[in-house]
């Protein structure tokens, strides 16, 4: 049914998100290919996060819809917002503070989710945490509780949490700015291997060495809509609209 | 004043040993309530917080009356409330046990739902989130994400709780039930030693209740490191 030669992965139209009289995204548009790292960048309050917590269905909408590999995904119908759940269910998100449940052991924060709605056999779901945990180095932490890692491992357990669940598309929202600097790039690490093996990423950073060397593409939000939308090299680099240009100049100005 | 002093000089707890017997009973009675009472105040208090935040508007508001009012009212007249007044309505007499039981239950649930409803409350947005995002239903975030976090972080405050209740069931002896406090208060009547007998009574109840706080202390701090995240 859906053909990833010709039909875009995810095809966002006309998102508007508004908080009572706060307009937070303003007509979002856009298309994802299969395959592609889409990092989305801007100022704070520019509708960065909103935008992938619209994505994971965590936030509804005000207008507008998302198709999701050809079939309906988030419709707003009369100010109500309707999410398929089954489609739903190909999202994974990482969120900016880990979020793992404190009172749960490493392997039963990964294996929760699959055992209890996927329906997975609990010895299934082990083997598969296991594995997971063991490609991102973390197999002896299998038994730990979330408060005995440090940052970087329990953002590493957030991502291989989500992976049990073989999303389609990966959202990363701040994934790193929680972290100690040391603790970065090892999170960093990680999404570059995913990356590898092409699996589709929505990302919000303001680590703008990160977003160039992950991305296959670069979206400049700013008061609510996207403002510029290209490679890396040309958002990053030599960007097309001045406010866009602005925005990196000062960016990295700071950091440089 | 020289009475006085001669009223100190005559303290002697000797005369107590022989009633040590009648002590441990009361004991062992305050004990047997305060651990059945603790129970059924568990599961009320748990209720209670889940009813309070009920989205049927009655059922929440019938809660909180429920919890209000055993709060605002002292136990005592809980007590004789439903020793007196509870037998006329039911048809039947209560024995000063049950009446004691169903009193600091109801109470005890009463104050226990504030503790099982902190714990909720602590809970952030966040786990609501990663749940949501996980795809995990109303019933499954319930039961595995936030219900053993909200007992957690409530373990310590319900401890005190009970130990709140060791504390108020002193009050029973009003009843006429022979716990601690009723032997306590019959074997100063019959000895008139009143200074000795309660400096005694005193002392088991602390004796029983600090070592109590002191783990509550404890399990505080071991709770609150594990779930620091």
């Amino acid at each position: 049914m859906y053909d990833a030669k010709t039909q875009p992965l995810a095809s966002l139209r006309n998102i508007h998100k508004a908080y009572g009289n706060l307009k937070v995204l303003s007509g979002i548009d856009l298309d994802m290919s299969p395959g592609e790292r889409v990092v989305v960048i801007g100022p704070s309050g520019g509708g960065k996060s909103t935008l992938l917590r619209i994505m994971m269905g965590l936030e509804q909408i005000t207008e507008g819809s998302i198709e999701f590999e050809g079939q309906p995904y988030i419709t707003a119908l009369n100010g109500k917002t309707r999410i398929d759940a089954n489609v739903r269910k190909k999202m994974g998100m990482v969120f900016q503070h880990y979020t793992l449940f404190p009172h749960l052991s490493i392997l039963n924060n990964l294996m929760l989710a699959a055992v209890k709605t996927r329906g997975m056999a609990r010895a299934e779901a082990r083997d598969k945490a296991m594995q997971l945990l063991a490609r991102l180095g973390l197999e002896d932490k299998a038994g730990a509780y979330p408060s005995h890692l440090s940052g970087g491992q329990k953002q590493r357990v957030a991502i291989a949490r989500a992976l049990m669940l073989d999303p389609q598309l990966m959202l990363f929202d701040e994934v790193t700015s929680a972290l100690d600097p040391e603790l970065v790039a090892e999170v960093e690490q990680v999404m570059l291997e995913l990356a590898e093996q092409r699996l589709p990423m929505m990302i919000v950073t303001h680590d703008m060495w990160f977003a160039r060397n992950i991305a296959s593409r670069v979206i400049f939000c700013a008061g609510g809509v996207v403002v510029e939308d290209g490679p890396p090299e040309q958002v990053l680099g030599d960007p097309l609209n001045p406010r866009t240009r602005e925005f990196i100049q000062r960016v990295f100005h700071i950091h440089g | 004043m020289w009475r006085g002093f001669e009223g100190i000089m005559k303290i002697d707890f000797s005369f107590l040993s022989k009633y040590h017997e009648a002590l441990l009973m009361g004991l062992g009675t305050t004990l047997h309530l305060t651990v059945i009472c603790f129970g059924f105040a568990l599961v009320l208090g748990f209720a209670l917080a889940l009813l309070r935040g009920s989205k049927i508007a009655p059922v929440a508001w019938a809660a909180t009356l429920y919890v209000e009012f055993f709060r605002g009212t002292p136990v005592l007249v809980q007590l004789f409330w439903i020793f007196y007044c509870l037998p006329i309505f039911l048809g039947t007499e209560l024995s000063n046990f049950t009446s004691a039981v169903v009193c600091l239950s109801l109470y005890g649930g009463a104050i226990m739902s504030e503790s099982f409803r902190s714990g909720l409350k602590s809970i952030g947005r966040e786990q609501y989130d990663a749940a949501h995002a996980l795809g995990l239903g109303p019933w499954t975030r319930t039961i595995y994400v936030l219900l053993p976090q909200a007992v957690l972080r409530a373990v310590p405050v319900l401890l005190s709780n009970g130990v709140g209740l060791f504390k108020e069931s002193a009050l029973i002896s009003a009843v006429g039930m022979a716990e601690l406090m009723f032997i306590g208060s019959t074997i100063s009547n019959r000895t008139a030693r009143p200074v000795e007998v309660f400096t005694v009574i005193a002392l088991i109840y602390f004796l029983v209740a600090f070592p109590l706080t002191r783990l509550v202390a404890v399990l505080e701090r071991r709770i609150l490191r594990r779930l620091a995240i």
